[in-house]
Parts: C-alpha cells; structure tokens; sequence
C-alpha cells in the first residue's frame, strides 16, 4: 500500500504543501475559492525551520500504536482500517488538546474545519487525503511538491531507494556529486551563518 | 490462565483490551464498585460545566464487557486479596485467579472538618457526584465553596463559573494548580479565574460546616465565616489500598511495582491511580494518577499479564488544561528542587501572549511548562520521556517558531 | 522573547531597547524575520520566475522535478534573469536619487528654490569642467544651471559613455568598451535591463550578467556619482568634524526630530528649520530646551557628514528608536524606511512624516516636499514636531552616545594626506598600511545586528589594513566607538602610526551609500597615482550584512570596477552554479575581481587580506602568508 514518505532532506521550505493541503480541504478544494470561505482552511502539514533555518515538513507519522489515539479523552481518535490512518472524529472531540500533549511530533492544530460541527473548535490533523485518493488522486502535498521532499510509495520501494542510494554515495571509487549542487551549497552557506560565533 | 482486574477504570480496562490482543480465550473477571460500562472521569468535570451531556461520558460501549468476554462483578469493592490461595475476596465471595491486576484507582482524600457529613457537600471523583452537584444546582445555590486549588478543585472552581455560580475557593498555596504549573503559569491561571469573578482566597481551611440538612455556612480558620449552599471538596486522592495486604505486597504511597508493572508477588500486577513506579524526570518512586500512565500503565500490564513482556522505562507526570483563552500545558519536573541540579530557561512573549519554561539536568529535558502556543507541547513531552540529550543550543526549544525539526537535524 | 536578544544585536542600545519593545508589546524587524522561517528556497536559489503570466515557475535543485519554467528557461537563465532584475531595481534606486538632486541644482539655477543655495562653488566648478562647461565670465547659478543640464543628459541615451565614467582610470574604460559593458545612459542601462529580462529576449546567461555589470556600473559611475556630487555642490563637500552615534544621541529635555530615508534634499532643509530661532523660542516657550535632530540610515549620513549632526542608528534600528518614546516626530523622505514603522509610531506619541511624491507610508501623514516649498514646509512640521513635546509620556533613552568623527570626502582625505594621496600610497608601498578595505551596507535579521560589519572591522584595521565605510556599515562601527582617534589603540602598528600622525581614526567614514562612489573616486586616484588599474590595487570591499537590492547593484559595480567583494549574506544565486562559478571565479578573468560569499566576519577578513596581500606581490611590493 502507498504511504506518503517524507524525505526532509530534499525540503527547499517553499510551504506550496501548506498551501495544497488547506486548498484540498476547503469547501471548495480550490486555493481561490477556499481564500474566501469561512472557517478558512488550514493546512494539516506544517513546514517548519530545522537547527540552521532550513525547511522541515512536519506531517502526521499515523503512527502505530499512535499516542494521540491512546490519549483521547472521549475516544474521538480512531484508525482506518484499510488505509491505517488515524483519524479524528470531529463531532465526538471535545477539543481538550490532550493529543496536543501526546503527539511527539507536534502535528495536531485547533480550529473549526468546514465538513465538521459548526464553529466547533476540535482537533484537526492529516487524513492522508483519503477523499483525493477515493478518487484515484495522490494526497494534495505529495502533488505540488516539486523537489521530491514528499512521495507517494510503498514504504519498502522507498526503503530501497534510499538504501540504494547510501550504498552509492559510500562505495569507494563512485564519485558521485552531491544530487543538487546548488542547493548544498546554499545549506552549508545557512550553516555557516548559523555558527558563526556571536559577539 | 484466569485473570483477574480489580477496577473498571481505564487502567483496568486497557489491560483488559491488551490481554485480550494476546489471549483470546482466558477468563477475565473484572471487579469494579462503579456500574455501567467504562466511562471517562475526567471529563466529568465537563459535564459540569456544561460542555457535554453525561450521555458522552462512556469509552466503551454497552457491549463492552461482553464483547472481551469478561465477566463483572460490579457495584462490589474488593475486600482482600489471599496472597497464598491466589484469590480475591469481595465480601463472602472469592474469586481465583492466575494473573491479577490491582487497578482500583484512588479515592478522593477526605477533609477533617466538623459537620462535613452535612448535604450539598461534594467530592468531585465519580459521575454521580456531578450528578449530585448538579442537582444542586437545579435547586438553587447562591455561593458555592471550593476547598482545594488541585486539579479537582480548579476544575470544580472553573465548571461552577462557567454555570454563572458565585464561587470562593480556599487554597493552601499561593495560586491554583501550584503541584502542576510552576508560579508564573499559576499566576497567569488565577488571574484569568478572578477576571470571571472567582473569589480565591489563600492559605485558609474550613473548621467547621454549619446548617440544617443541608450546608449553609462555613467556618474558616481564619474565625471568619462565609455564607455557602455547596461546597466541593477536591483535597486531592490517595490510592485504594485499604484491602491490600501490606505485609505481602509492597505498598509504599501506592503499590510498588517493578519496570513490568508487576508487584513483589510474582503474577500479581497494579496499574494506574493506585500504582507507584518511577518518575521519569525526577527519577525516583512516584504516583502519577493521571489518565494517559492510567492507559499506559494498565495496556503494558495487560500485555505482561498475557505473557509478551513489556517493559515500561516509568510515568510522567503531564497535563494540559484549557480555560476560558488561555492553554497551559506542563510535563515531569516544573517547579525543580534549587539545587543548583537543573538549568531553567524561560520565556515571555507578551505580545503574544506565551510563557514557556524548560528544565534540564545533565543535558537532557525534565520538566516543562507552556502557556499559550500549546499545540506542539507533545515534542517537549516526548523528548522529556525519552531521556534525550538535547543537542545544541537548548533556548532554541523556547522559540515560538520552535518545530520537531529543530530536533532531528 | 527576552532569551535570545543577544543573539540578535551586539549593541547595548538594541538590546535593551528590544526588552522595552517587548514590554511594549511592539513587533520588530526580527519578529516577522522569525516569522517567515523558513523562507522558500526556491526563492533563496533564485530559481523561482514571476515574470511572465505563463508562469510563475520554478526548477527542482534536486534534478527530478520540472527543470525548465514554461517558456524554456532553465535555472542559468532564471537566477541571471532575477539577479540583472536585482541589480536594476538598485541602480534605479540611487539614479533615481540623484536625479532628484540635479532637480534641486536645476531648481536653484532658475531661481525657484529659495531654500536651496550653491554652498561649494569650487566643486561646482571643478564638476562643470569635466562635463566641459566653460566657466569663464558666467555666475555660479549659470554654471548650475548648464550643469544640471548636462547631467539630466546622462540619465538619457543621447551619448555613448557617461560623462564621469572618465573618472576611471584609461585602462579599466578600455576594459569596459572591449567587454562592451561601458555604461552609456543612466536610465538607458535600467530600462535596457528589464527590457533583456523580458520573456524571449536575451536568454544568454552570460550576456544577462555583463549587462547587469554595465547596468551597475550606470549607478556607481552615473546616479550614484551624479548624487554625491551635486549634494556636495548643494550642501558642502564634507570635512571631518565631531559627531556621536547610537540612541543616546536624543536628549530627554529637547524635541528630537529624527530624520530617516536618503535623500538630503528633505533633511538638509529640516536642519535649517530645527535652527530657526522662531522656532527655537517656540520650543522653550514649549518646556523644552532646544530642538535635537539627529539621524537614522543615510539621510542621516548625509547630515553627519556635512554637519556633524548625530546618528541614533542604522536600519535595523529604526523600529527600536521609536520604542523609545523620546521622538517628537520621524521624518522619512525614501528607501529604506520599513512600512512597519508607522504601526510602531502608534503606539507612542511620535509623528511620521512622509514627504516624497513617490514615497507613501501607512500610519504617516503626508506633507510632500518639492524645491520651492521646501523650506517653509521644514519649519511647518519642525513646528508641529515642537508643539507635540507636550505630549511626550515616559520615555527611555537607556544609554549615553558614543563620540565619532565623520565627514571624509575624498577632497578631505587628499587635504588631511597634504593635497596628494602621495603620502598614503608610501605607507602602503612601505607595508606600514598593508591596503585598505571598503566595507559598506545594510543591516540584516539574518546576521546578528551589527556584527558582521564590527567584527569585520576590527579584524582588518588590527592587521594594519585602513578602512573606509559607508551607509548602515559606518554607523555600526561609529556605534562601536571605532571612528575615534581612541581606536587607533586597535589598529596594528603600522595603520596606528600612519594615521596618529595625520590625526585620523582608523576607520573613515566615507559618508551614505551613494557615496560609495567617494571610494571609487579615491581608487581611481590611487591607481591613476601608480600608473596601473584598480584590480592591481591592494584594496577589498565588503559588504557583510548586505539585504537591498541597492547593494546587489553596488557590489556589481565594485567587481565591474575592479574591487574584490566579500557579501555576507548569500544572494539568490546558489540554484545556478554557472552563475555562482562566473560571479566568484569567471569574472576575475574578464573584470580582474569577482565575488565571494561569507557569513562569517573573521573568514571574510582572512579572505580580503588575502587578496589584499596577493594584490601587493603582484606590484612587487613586500607581501605576508594570510
């Protein structure tokens, strides 16, 4: 089964996921639209700044077993079956950010959502866009991200590559450049700054 | 292999849920004073305020004991427990087991006043007590008292004016939650309560009660008296012990048990509000009667009770209170001992309204408090209970701006 | 957040003034920097293209996603495209600004600028020379008047090189005309520029970047130069004169005007205003005893320069000055002046006055500025400034001014050398100043405030290498207290000898970043002096807390001139790595200087020295390892 696999490394921080995700889960399912829709979509990945101000898309693991799920109060949090993702049911949160305080990775928001109960505060979170999958689409971040900081694969195709990779950049005699000059350079440039000794 | 669960609460029911994941078919017998299927205590205090029905109360559903094949005895307390014959004794009534599971929890830690048997006097533990209150309330309170600034009487204090009662409430200390939060958080707390008109008053205990039936007066330490038709107790709790045998099994504060929640008898096992393990962050023995170890504690007991040993590297202490705007998250050691052991870091943010405070010792993560921005407090409370070493610069995890990120590279 | 205030300004005044801001609930510069974290990197790459409505694109650094925008353009073609758009947008910046100031000269000589005058005949009739005006039997006002026509022809296309291009020396205009990047028309330069950028013109990337340098050149040769000079002529070619700096500067029982932007058109008329003894008396009149003006960024240069008039701060600054509830009003003209400061403003008693036509701000109120009002608007609003001293509430001004000198004009520093710069080329010859260094530029949230220019500093004068800055540069060092004869006590011996005996501080300050263009003129000088090029001088530039795309176009115009320049923060330039190796490698072997990029003001100190010492093997002269 496909999953969405994060590769941090590849992230250039231009937050289009941010926009794609609020976009794909507005009344609308359109960026334009959904600006003008009330309660205002937000997104349900969040790019955030690494150690030296890089980009680091934080998005919901579906972990197993998930923390958020275990630490519900009224039971709200709850896995799907068939596609194994951990979904909130928004009509039975009661918005005590238990989950908040759960979460290892900080991925769960606050707000009223459009397809929940009216101006409702409860617990918001990825859905792996199981409604774009249903109909035969790739979730919405995984489709704008243009730097390959976001797939749609089975986890052990994914596993090979990166393996297969590693195995490339340590094998003795392979010169292999890095896979984006450019954008290393820029990252050692951010790290540099990011050391230089305060005054 | 028979099992036996003392306590319906959740630490008994995830052990249930967990036994049942490894062994389909051994006898379960649960043992539980309090009727009805599994409920959630501590939204019961949003029952009070009002914010849900007690219709929503339940975890489980009717079918729960059924569906797990578990057999109840309910509205029954243990009695004792036959350490040599391997029985459980509920009044006459003795119940064999292989594996047992002490998770009955903890009872509110009654008040030493005159009169305190008097009517409108509530603990708030159970859901018939906010039944209770609320009754009450249908009948008409013009002030209520609440005696005690803890968890219980803050959720108390906040679900009484929240229903528009005028309430007093009598702390120990200088400000509410002062076990939970550290003195800036309770402060920002008890300001946010007083602006909506809750009467805190401090360092002053009732003596007495005073009235006809029903509560009408108490009679403060201070030989002042204040004029109330409903008090709610919340002193605290102490774990459910009375029937242990403390001569065979370990009980300190609360049951002892080792890394897999098990006691110093082999096959018997204690989880939840009445069990003592080790605090991650202050790394000593200690009760964290908290919901979430109750659902940790009691799935990793049930898993050892099955058999597939588990091991648990201890509890945290953690909570996370939403009032009126304002959200406080804290997680393991807030108010550390000044030693000169722990480093603290804080931050203010008055423009946006956040207070974050981090505690470390030897590189790592102890304790934390935040007010406001709570949403990433899980990152903070994970990395307290994994023990990690916090790399490089650790005033970075103050940041408004901070992201799990910050951690990874 | 009180923790990290450190971490972003190394001044005293900032810091303790970003507490106040915190208290006072005011959102900094720094803030909405934290804010925007992390900012797209496809930006920073300057792979991402908005100029045209097939678009907007961007290319995959990581090579598996779209590599070209719609229109074909691949990553060389989009950062050169974006970063000639850069050098543009500055060039027009400062050319704009001087023509402004050939307006007031123009002005003048009709008559219809009564707040105007000629305070520097002699440089006026020195600059009419060169456009080839004839002087003789015609009043200073007529030779302004012909000047300032000659001038507005060289913002137009109607010669084949820039009058003051010949400033250079003949082997670097040589260079130019074979390269084919000799600057002919100010405007023509910048307008030919968005033109080549357009979509479907010059998709050579090579031929975008050269251009870009001749595009730069027509600011450092043409409207940069044309502003500095016509200012000189205007208000006085400055001398060295006592100054202080940092937010001590305003005083608790005056009004304090603070003036900020660029231009000295505005601000030269507020300092008349603020001395007009009508006013003055108002002010006492008011409980206030006197009328304080002071700077802030390069309006404020401009003033410091001329007059001595003090400086509260630089760019990043000007948020933090206003916190302190001690400024009667602001007066901005442009550039520079962040649309945040208005929202500051609000919250304390300070006015904002916008005054330039083109120049609008939310939270100012509009009192615009032209050659025949100008006066009598200055005293206008200094009045309003004095009548809001009442309203003045707690105010906290936490520390006490750093003294400075400023006011070093070529002309001045030729006059303090004994009218040659004989005297500086033999102590460089002898190795007493191994070279000199220009370091110029802004402030960025991106480096910690302050630092980069002040570590940089210190770093170069202890290893005898003089130094000359401008703009935001020149304040931090002034604010460090190292423009005074004190910190010859830093400098290494031989730069500490050579400049206790001419009486200067180690580090001159060279005036606003227009006058950027005094530096090129004193190499010029230097090198006409020894018969050789620019690039063959001991000399480096920096430009270690760079943001602005004025100084894109001012870095470009160092390197086209033959100047080694360090930036420290890295431009939108890394998603190309033909750009990045053409514009640290590939230049030197068309313009004899290139680029390099680092954050760290220690290593760029080591890097510039390092050129400075091998520039000083190749004219033979005596040259240490770095």
């Amino acid at each position: 089964m496909k999953k969405v696999i994060v590769h941090p490394e590849r992230c250039v921080g231009c937050m289009q996921c941010m926009l794609a995700c609020a976009a794909a889960h507005s009344r609308s399912g359109t960026l334009l639209g959904a600006l003008g829709e009330a309660p205002l979509p937000r997104s349900r990945i969040h790019v955030g700044v690494g150690a030296f101000d890089e980009g680091f898309p934080n998005r919901c693991r579906h972990c197993d077993p998930a923390p958020c799920m275990l630490a519900c109060l009224p039971g709200a949090i709850y896995r799907d079956a068939s596609s194994g993702t951990v979904l909130v049911d928004a009509d039975r949160c009661i918005n005590c950010a238990s989950c908040a305080m759960a979460c290892p990775y900080g991925v769960i928001r606050y707000h009223a959502v459009w397809d929940g109960p009216p101006e409702k505060i409860v617990a918001v979170k990825c859905d792996n866009c199981l409604a774009r999958q249903a109909q035969g689409l790739v979730p919405a971040c995984v489709e704008i991200c243009k730097s390959g900081a976001l797939t749609f694969e089975a986890p052990d195709r994914a596993a090979r590559r990166r393996t297969d990779e590693v195995a490339r950049s340590v094998s003795s005699g392979a010169i292999c450049p890095p896979p984006a000059p450019g954008f290393a350079l820029l990252a050692a440039h951010k790290r540099a700054r990011a050391e230089v000794p305060a005054g | 292999m028979q099992y036996v669960i003392i306590g319906n609460g959740i630490a008994g029911v995830s052990a249930a849920e967990a036994i049942r994941r490894i062994d389909p078919d051994g006898p379960i017998t649960m043992i539980g004073d309090e009727t009805g299927p599994p409920y959630c205590r501590p939204m019961i205090s949003m029952v009070l305020e009002g914010r849900i029905g007690p219709e929503r109360l339940p975890v489980r559903g009717r079918d729960f004991y059924d569906r797990l094949g578990i057999m109840p005895v309910l509205g029954r307390r243990a009695t004792a427990i036959d350490v040599d014959r391997r029985q459980v004794c509920i009044g006459e009534r003795r119940c064999a087991y292989d594996r047992l599971l002490i998770a009955a929890g903890a009872d509110p830690r009654p008040i030493r006043a005159e009169a305190s048997n008097l009517g409108n006097i509530f603990f708030m533990r159970r859901r018939e007590d906010v039944h209770g209150i609320h009754h009450a309330l249908d009948a008409g309170v013009r002030r209520a008292l609440v005696l005690g600034g803890g968890l219980v009487g803050f959720k108390a204090a906040y679900g009484l004016i929240q229903q528009g009662i005028p309430t007093t409430m009598l702390i120990g200390s200088a400000y509410p939650l002062s076990m939970q939060v550290d003195a800036r958080a309770g402060a920002m707390i008890r300001e946010a309560l007083v602006a909506r008109g809750l009467d805190v008053r401090v360092n002053l205990e009732v003596r007495a009660f005073d009235g006809n039936g029903a509560v009408r007066q108490a009679h403060l330490s201070d030989g002042s008296h204040l004029d109330c038709d409903l008090v709610v107790v919340g002193k605290g709790v102490l774990p459910a012990r009375s029937f242990i045998p403390a001569e065979r099994i370990a009980v300190d504060l609360g049951v002892v048990v080792d890394d897999h929640m098990q006691t110093c008898v082999p096959g018997v096992f204690a989880a939840g509000d009445v069990a003592q393990f080790v605090d991650i962050a202050r790394q000593t023995p200690w009760v964290n009667a908290i919901w979430p170890e109750a659902v940790n504690t009691g799935r990793i007991a049930g898993f050892n009770m099955a058999g597939r040993p588990v091991a648990c590297p201890g509890t945290l202490s953690r909570n996370v209170i939403r009032i009126f705007d304002l959200d406080v998250m804290t997680a393991g050691l807030v108010n550390p001992p000044e030693d000169g052991t722990c480093q603290i870091l804080q931050a203010e943010d008055h423009r946006r309204r956040t207070y974050r405070k981090l505690v470390l010792r030897g590189g790592r993560l102890v304790g934390m408090a935040m007010v406001g921005r709570i949403e990433q407090g899980g990152v903070l409370t994970a990395l307290i209970g994994s023990r990690t070493a916090v790399r490089g610069n650790p005033e970075r995890l103050l940041d408004a701006h901070f992201n799990a990120g910050r951690l990874v590279s | 957040m009180t923790h990290h205030h450190k971490g972003k300004t190394i001044t005293q005044d900032g810091q303790l003034l970003l507490r106040k801001a915190e208290t006072d609930q005011i959102e900094t510069v720094w803030d909405r920097h934290q804010a925007q974290l992390p900012q797209c990197g496809y930006c920073e790459l300057g792979v991402s293209c908005r100029v045209c409505n097939m678009g907007p694109c961007r290319v995959d650094p990581f090579g598996e996603g779209p590599q070209k925008g719609v229109c074909g353009a691949d990553a060389d073609i989009i950062v050169a495209r974006n970063l000639g758009r850069m050098i543009a947008a500055g060039a027009a910046a400062h050319s704009d600004h001087g023509r402004d100031l050939v307006e007031v000269l123009a002005a003048v000589a009709e008559g219809r600028a009564p707040g105007y005058a000629i305070a520097d005949p002699a440089k006026l009739d020195r600059v009419a020379a060169e456009y080839g005006i004839a002087l003789e039997g015609k009043t200073a006002v007529q030779v302004a008047g012909e000047l300032a026509h000659a001038m507005q022809e060289d913002y137009g296309t109607r010669k084949k090189e820039l009058t003051l291009a010949g400033r250079a020396p003949a082997k670097r205009r040589e260079l130019w005309r074979r390269l084919g990047i000799m600057p002919r028309g100010i405007d023509r330069e910048t307008s030919e520029m968005m033109h080549r950028t357009h979509m479907g013109v010059d998709n050579g990337w090579q031929s975008v970047l050269l251009h870009g340098l001749r595009n730069a050149l027509s600011d450092g040769w043409g409207g940069s130069m044309i502003a500095t000079e016509v200012s000189d002529i205007l208000f006085g070619t400055p001398r060295p004169c006592p100054t202080q700096a940092n937010v001590g500067v305003l005083k608790k029982d005056q009004v304090n005007i603070i003036v900020h932007g660029h231009n000295p058109v505005v601000s030269e008329t507020i300092l008349q205003a603020c001395q007009d003894p009508e006013l003055l008396a108002l002010a006492r009149e008011r409980g206030a005893a006197g009328i304080n003006l002071a700077g802030l960024c390069c309006t404020g240069n401009e003033l410091l320069m001329r007059h001595g008039v003090p400086m509260a701060g630089n760019h990043l600054m000007t948020e933090l000055v206003i916190a302190t509830g001690a400024v009667e009003m602001m007066i901005v003209d442009y550039q520079c002046i962040m649309p945040s400061l208005g929202t500051v403003a609000a919250c304390y008693h300070t006015r904002m006055i916008s005054t330039s036509d083109k120049a609008r701000f939310p939270g100012m109120e509009h009192h615009e500025f032209h050659p025949p009002n100008a006066l009598e608007k200055a005293r206008q609003i200094v009045r309003l400034a004095v009548e809001n001293f009442a309203s003045r509430g707690e105010s906290y001004i936490p520390v006490e001014p750093v003294p400075a000198v400023g006011g070093f004009s070529v002309e001045a520093v030729v006059g303090a050398l004994g009218g040659s710069p004989g005297p500086l080329i033999e102590a460089i010859k002898a190795g007493r100043i191994r070279g000199a260094a220009g370091v110029v530029g802004c402030n960025n949230p991106k480096i910690q405030h302050d630092q980069g220019h002040v570590a940089l500093v210190r770093e170069l004068i202890a290893n005898d290498v003089l130094v000359v800055d401008t703009g935001c540069a020149a304040v931090a060092t002034a604010k460090a207290g190292l423009k005074t004869i004190e910190a010859l006590a830093l400098a290494g011996p031989g730069l500490q000898e050579v400049c206790g005996a001419l009486g200067i501080p180690p580090v001159l300050h060279f005036g606003s970043c227009v006058d950027n263009v005094r530096i090129l003129v004193l190499a010029a000088a230097l090198a006409d002096a020894l018969g050789v090029d620019i690039s063959d001088l001991p000399i480096a530039g920096a430009a270690p807390e760079w943001y602005s795309e004025k100084a894109v176009s001012i870095g470009a115009y160092f390197v086209a001139s033959g100047v080694y320049t360090v930036l420290g923060p890295m431009p939108p330039i890394a998603g190309s790595a033909n750009v990045v190796k053409l514009l640290t490698e590939g230049l030197t072997g068309a313009v004899g200087a290139a680029f390099a990029v680092e954050p760290d003001p220690n290593q760029a100190a080591v890097l510039m020295r390092r050129h400075i010492e091998a520039k000083r093997r190749a004219l033979g002269l005596e040259a240490i390892r770095v």
